[in-house]
């Protein structure tokens, strides 16, 4: 049976544990490509072609993704590029994550060391 | 085991897990305050430079929402705002909801007879696909509930041809009181699989990494 500073010592770890920069940006390359593609895929099977508004608002993402359209091709070359947007954005939330908890960390030191410092 | 018994496990002290708790939602705030306000005032730049002129500029949609925003420069800056608005409620809430599953993890390290002390000094955060894709879902099916009624409240329903595009992905789904629940309701599966999706490759991945470390 382990022990309470066990118990602490998972709490802490767990509550300061690193994001995994490339497991994060792997990850949300992955699911970004799945949704632009499935997005086009899905608009491509059920939507009425003579409707005016079908595809309005997402053929306009060749705004931000360029050479996309909604078809099939144009399908996966939003999904390639949707999956190096979720690859930057994976890296950013992962980066930003673990900078947070080490200014944080870095942070509580400096002020230990300066109230040891002005008990001296 | 069940929740309350996690709760009342001697071992595990609840003001730290509160404590931690409390950082981490802070810091996720932080976090994605930053990326929705920064990825917000990049698009409407974006936006602003690459659509050609007299074609429809579909981000102004978001001025029905965010009450300021346009896309122009000064826009550009309203929506820097309330991207981290949104972004910061969203990290609150949602780290409010999967930090739900901190007590399990805990626990399962405390009876895990395979794990060593030294495993914890070097970890790497795991995602669990269940906790993340409940926390994620629900904030996005309230956020597909508020959206709509805002436009039922309105009176902007009968005109909202934009919005009732998404009964293509939802089927069910109308600019209604009842068409927003049963698009929420599809709209919690849909971000759930894509949840459990996340986690497996994150966790596959770091597993991956771990394994060629040891």
């Amino acid at each position: 049976m382990r022990k309470q500073e066990d118990a602490d010592k998972a709490i802490l770890m767990m509550g300061f544990a690193r994001l995994s920069v490339l497991g994060m940006s792997i990850a949300l390359g992955v699911v970004c490509a799945l949704f632009i593609f499935l997005v086009t895929a899905i608009l491509l099977l059920n939507a009425d072609p003579g409707d005016p508004y079908v595809g309005f608002n997402l053929k306009s993402l060749w705004i931000f993704i360029p050479g996309y359209s909604v078809s099939w091709l144009g399908g996966l070359i939003g999904a390639a590029m949707g999956g190096l947007v979720g690859i930057v954005l994976g890296f950013s939330i992962a980066v930003l994550w673990n900078l947070t908890h080490y200014v944080y960390i870095g942070l509580v030191v400096i002020r230990a060391l300066w109230w040891r410092m002005m008990a001296d | 085991m069940n929740d309350q018994n996690k709760l009342n496990d001697s071992r595990i002290d609840n003001d730290l897990i509160h404590a931690t708790v409390k950082l981490n939602t802070l810091l996720f705030a932080c976090v994605l305050a930053c990326i929705f306000g920064i990825g917000l005032f990049s698009l409407t730049y974006i936006s602003m430079y690459r659509t050609p002129e007299g074609y429809h500029n579909f981000l102004n949609l978001l001025g029905v929402f965010l009450p300021g925003y346009t896309v122009s420069a000064s826009g550009a800056w309203i929506g820097l705002l309330w991207g981290a608005l949104v972004g910061a409620i969203t990290g609150i809430v949602i780290y409010r909801i999967y930090a739900r599953s901190i007590y399990s993890q805990v626990l399962n390290f405390l009876e895990s007879p395979d794990m060593k002390e030294s495993d914890i000094d070097r970890v790497t955060l795991k995602i669990e696909g269940h906790p993340l894709g409940i926390a994620l879902g629900s904030f996005v099916a309230i956020s597909l509930i508020l959206s709509t009624n805002l436009l039922v409240i309105r009176g902007a329903a009968e005109n909202s041809h934009h919005a009732g595009l998404l009964s293509h992905y939802l089927p069910g789904y109308s600019v209604s009181f009842m068409g927003s629940i049963i698009g929420a309701v599809e709209l919690f599966i849909f971000t759930y699989i894509l949840c459990q999706i996340l986690s497996c490759v994150y966790n596959g991945v770091v597993s991956f990494s771990e394994g060629r470390n040891k």
